[in-house]
Order: structure tokens, then sequence, then C-alpha cells
């Protein structure tokens, strides 16, 4: 029984013990010693940091237009990048837009995870019916594309940033039941499961103390996989009109009226894109490095 | 088998009909009447009544629905009430399109993304698996609407190799169509490259680590033959399963990419769809996609069970 306990405390507060704290930092050092992961640490960090800073970095309000300096391109006096149809300075616009795009991509990955990982353990803990309920729930909301149900809300209750976030949440939520779900199956079996259960522990204590905590690496990794996507998506969704609404400057919406001028000034067209890519890119970098420093078994 | 299979369909049925309960639902919760929106804001309350009556919504949503699916199993999917037309001719007219480019786009993912994962793996850790891989994240990173614009500008603004835009049917003029896809066919490939080759690298590093691999190498045979006929096997279902989920976000990349390209699909059907209200268009729309969804998801499954007994083994028990 002492080594029933010596096993639970272990993993239950991994924090606490020498061994664990070790390999996390070693984790660390693998991750930051590839190149393109340490390059995508630091390109997230400067993207945060400049949708944080906006207010101080962008030169000139976003949403102010000039109708005496209409498509100015790149480096033209006063305006670094140009300005766009209205006169607006681009990368005033650029630098906001990096707040409202950061917005969706993380707020609908808290979003998809907070709803979905509950519902996931739940699942795999109960198994049974509830789990067979969950599973047919899961499959009928993969049936739709997250475009489908961007769209649908759209309509509903009309375009918007917090539309955008839900949809993009929701469909973030299969992939994360399956993923808790997987974990939960397999954890379940394990020695310090059974034996936390066998004491008598409440089913909400070994969900959150001995559950949850062991789940951590994949949802980490799903998350930093799923970030970037839901950026993506938010893009996608404003360039359709169905995400951000003007006059907030999102990249994806900056990208739709400069397809229209696309004769006159194709800057307005590349530059968003670059935003997009450079943050899409540096999330994908360094989730990937993530995932090969907390699984090894992938890489 | 039998029973696997049964079970398996019983599922898919199911799926289904919550799926298409959803998509009445969540039209038939549009804002903005419809009977108001086809009368016009300056019709008389005797065509506003007509037009409700016309299309039943006056009737409770139950006695909608089962309506609703009534005439669908008996194949008629309604009028849109801005062109007239029925929706089953306009579905008739984008759905080849919106197939044209999804099927291409999947070969070319496939010719592209399957040989790049299998040398990912094989070189492992070699300057070759680096490049892809960082290939790969980027086709991930990629704003794919970003780049057909790009795609445009670089060969219809500038060097006016391929059209900007526009649609020939393939039956009236094929080399004109295949012109037209080009592009398009690009963009969504690639991106499909990029999953496949991330996917194919993952099974086949998988595979490659397994017991059977390792007395395939024992027996003496060549690097060639284990890779290829035994490894190669096995790593492939798992691919055609992630191609068969990855489908709905194929689909959003279409609607995108028909709208950047102005082809007249699905995906630029829909969207017209939303803006004008027409609630018809829109279930047809929602319905076909989750339909094609839970179909091809379940033909994926059955062909693997085919070709892998373990699965409908496990799958009849669990």
């Amino acid at each position: 029984m002492s080594a029933v306990s010596a096993d639970v405390s272990i993993v239950g507060h991994p924090v606490h013990n020498q061994v664990h704290v070790e390999k996390r930092y070693r984790r660390l050092k693998v991750l930051l010693r590839r190149p393109t992961a340490l390059a995508g640490g630091i390109g997230v960090v400067l993207i945060i940091a400049v949708a944080i800073l906006a207010p101080l970095i962008s030169p000139y309000n976003p949403t102010a237009s000039n109708f005496s300096d209409l498509f100015s391109s790149p480096f033209s006096t006063g305006h670094l990048l140009g300005t766009d149809q209205l006169g607006r300075d681009t990368l005033s616009r650029l630098v906001y837009g990096a707040r409202s795009t950061l917005e969706v991509g993380v707020l609908a990955t808290i979003v998809g995870t907070i709803v979905a990982v509950p519902v996931g353990i739940i699942s795999g803990y109960y198994r049974g019916f509830v789990d067979s309920i969950i599973m047919r729930i899961t499959d009928v909301i993969l049936a739709f594309p997250f475009l489908v149900i961007a769209v649908g809300l759209a309509a509903i209750f009309g375009p918007s940033l917090q539309n955008a976030i839900l949809a993009l949440g929701i469909a973030q939520i299969p992939s994360v039941i399956r993923i808790s779900r997987g974990e939960t199956l397999g954890l379940r079996e394990q020695e310090f499961i059974q034996a936390a259960i066998a004491s008598g522990a409440s089913d909400f204590s070994v969900i959150f103390r001995y559950l949850l905590p062991n789940m951590m690496s994949p949802l980490v990794v799903q998350a930093s996989i799923a970030i970037p996507g839901a950026i993506l998506g938010s893009a996608l969704l404003s360039f359709l009109g169905v995400g951000v609404q003007p006059p907030t400057p999102a990249w994806g919406s900056m990208l739709a009226t400069a397809q229209t001028y696309i004769y006159q000034d194709y800057w307005l067209a590349v530059l968003p894109g670059i935003a997009i890519l450079v943050t899409t890119l540096s999330f994908n970098f360094f989730g990937d490095g993530l995932r090969d420093a907390l699984d090894p078994s992938l890489s | 088998m039998k029973r696997y299979l049964l079970r398996r369909a019983g599922a898919s049925l199911i799926t289904l009909i919550a799926a298409s309960m959803v998509v009445f639902i969540g039209v038939r919760s549009l804002p903005g009447n419809m009977a108001v929106a086809l009368s016009g804001e300056n019709g008389s309350a005797a065509a506003l009544a007509a037009i409700t009556k016309e299309f039943g919504l006056d009737k409770p949503l139950v006695i909608q629905y089962v309506d609703w699916v009534g005439q669908l199993l008996r194949g008629h999917l309604g009028v849109s009430p801005q062109t007239g037309l029925t929706v089953s001719s306009e579905l008739a007219q984008r759905v080849p399109v919106t197939l044209e480019l999804t099927v291409l786009s999947i070969l070319l993912g496939i010719v592209i993304g399957i040989p790049a994962g299998i040398g990912a793996a094989v070189r492992r850790g070699k300057a070759l698996d680096y490049a892809s891989n960082a290939v790969a994240l980027f086709g991930l990173s990629v704003p794919s609407f970003w780049f057909g614009i790009l795609l445009i500008l670089l060969f219809s603004v500038k060097f006016h190799i391929f059209p900007s835009s526009g649609y020939v049917s393939l039956f009236s003029n094929p080399v004109e169509n295949l012109k037209d896809m080009v592009m398009p066919v690009v963009v969504l490939g690639s991106g499909v490259a990029a999953i496949l080759m991330r996917q194919m690298r993952a099974g086949m590093l998988e595979t490659l680590r397994s017991d059977y691999v390792r007395t395939a190498r024992a027996k003496g045979l060549s690097e060639k033959v284990v890779i290829g006929k035994h490894a190669l096997r096995n790593s492939i279902t798992a691919v055609v399963t992630v191609l068969g989920l990855q489908f709905g976000v194929l689909l959003s990349g279409v609607a995108v990419t028909e709208q950047v390209f102005l082809l007249p699909g699905l995906g630029r059907l829909t969207i017209d769809a939303v803006f004008q209200r027409d609630y018809p268009t829109l279930e047809a729309v929602a319905l076909l996609v989750a339909t094609s969804y839970i179909v091809i998801n379940f033909l994926v499954d059955v062909v693997y069970s085919v070709l892998n007994p373990r699965i409908r083994l496990a799958g009849g028990s669990a």
C-alpha cells in the first residue's frame, strides 16, 4: 500500500519532484535547440508584443482616412508600407490587425479546449451509453466544415468577431474530445489511477488530480496546432466578409479589399498575406518543435 | 464482418438524421423573415400571406421538418426564391465545378504528398526530412486565398498565362477548362500535399519501428521491398482515413478558392445564399456537404475494414 501511495504522489504532484523538473528542463532544451522551433518561438513572442503594444507602435490611426494620399506605395514619405484606397496607413492597419487575428485564434482555441476536454474525459472515464452519445455528437459536428458553421452563425446572429471565435472554437471540439477521451481511456487502466479509485478517491478528484495533469502534453500539442489553424480560419472568414467587421482592421478583410484594387496597387494584396504567413508559420514552427519535445515518439 | 458493417451503417444513419435536424433548425432560425425578403420591403399584406402559405412558413416547425424530409426523399429540394430555379437544377450546375476542383486537388496532393512523406520517413533526420517538413509546414501556414491572389498577380496580371477568373465547362471546352483549373488546383492541392506528407511521414515512422518490419529486414529482404511492400501498405490506410476526416476542411478551402478565382461552384453558391437569405439553397448545400462527409467516411471505414481484419474484429466487440 505504501508503494502505491508513493506512486500516486509522484504523478499527482509532478512539480515537486526533482526528476520531473529535470525532465521539463531537458524538454525545453530539446525545444530550443531546433532552429525552426527557436525562430518560431521568437516570432510568436514578437507578434504577441506587436498586438499588445499596437497603440504605441503604429504611426497612424488605423481607421483614419486621408483622401489626399490614396494608394501611396511602400517607402513613400510618411508611410513606410504605403496607404490603401481610403488613404489609411497600411503599417498601422497591419499592426492593429494582429490584435483581432490573435484574439480570434487564441480565444477560439481556449473556447474549444475548455468545452471539449471535460466532455472527452467524461466520455472516456464513464464509457458506455454516455460515451456513445458523445461520440455521435462529435460525428455530427465533424460533418459540418467550420465554414458552414461560421456562415450559419453569421447568418443567424450577424457577422462579428464573436461569431468567428465561436465557429472556429466549435470546429475544434471534435478533435479535442477525441484526444482527451483517448488519453483518459489509456490512463484509466494504469495502476496509479486504479489505485486512486481503489483508495476511495472521488471521481472529481481522480479527474482533476490525476487524469488532467497527465494529459497536458497531448493537449498542449493539440492547442499549438489549433492556434495557427484558427488564425488561418479567422483570416478566411474575414476575407469572405463573415468575420471581423470593418472598420476594425483585419488581415483577411484587407486582402479581400485589395483583390478589388489589384491592378492599381498590388502591395495592398501582398502585405497582409505576409503578415498572416509570418504569424501562422511562427506558431506552426514553434508547435512542431513543442510536439517533438513533448512527444519524442513522433519525431 | 456483416455485423460490423451494419453497426457502422446504423451509426452513419443516426449521424445523418441528426445532421439534417441541425441544418433544418439552423436555417429556420435565420433572422429576416423569408416572406418579407421575398415580397420586398413594400410588399402588400396579401402577397406576404400568399408567400407564407406557399412555402409552408405558417406551420409548426416539426411539421415543416417532416414535410421537408418527405420532399427531400422524393428528390424535391425546393425552389430558390431568388432565381426562381429549382435548387436541384442549380446544384446540378454547381456540383461538377466543385467536384472537379476537389478531385484534381486531392490527386495533386497525393502525387506530391505521399512520396515526400515516404522520403522524409526513410531519410529521417537527414536534410531531405528537414526540407520536406519545412516545406509542408509552409504549405500549412500559407493562407490559400492569399496564395491564389499571388498566383493571379504573377500569372494573370503580369504574364497573362492563365485567366484570373472565369470558367468554361469541362465538356464544352476541355483545354480552356483545364487552363481555368490550373491555379485553383495548385492552391488547394499544395495544402492537401502538406497534410498528406506529414501524415505519411508519421505513419511510416511508426510502421518502420514495428516488429514485422524488423523481421522482414532480418529475413534479408531489400529495403525497397520492406518499405514499398510491407511498410507502405500498413501506413497508407491511416493516410486514407485522415484524408476522409480532412474532407470538411478541404471543402472550406474549396469555397474560398472559388471565391478568389470566381469559379461558379458550391462555395460561392453558399455564400451568395447567406447574403440573399435563400433558405432552400442553404439547406440543400449544408445537407449535401454533411451527407457527403458522412458517406465518404463510411466508405473509408468499409474499405479500411476490408483491408485490415483487425479493425472489423475489434469493432464487432467494442
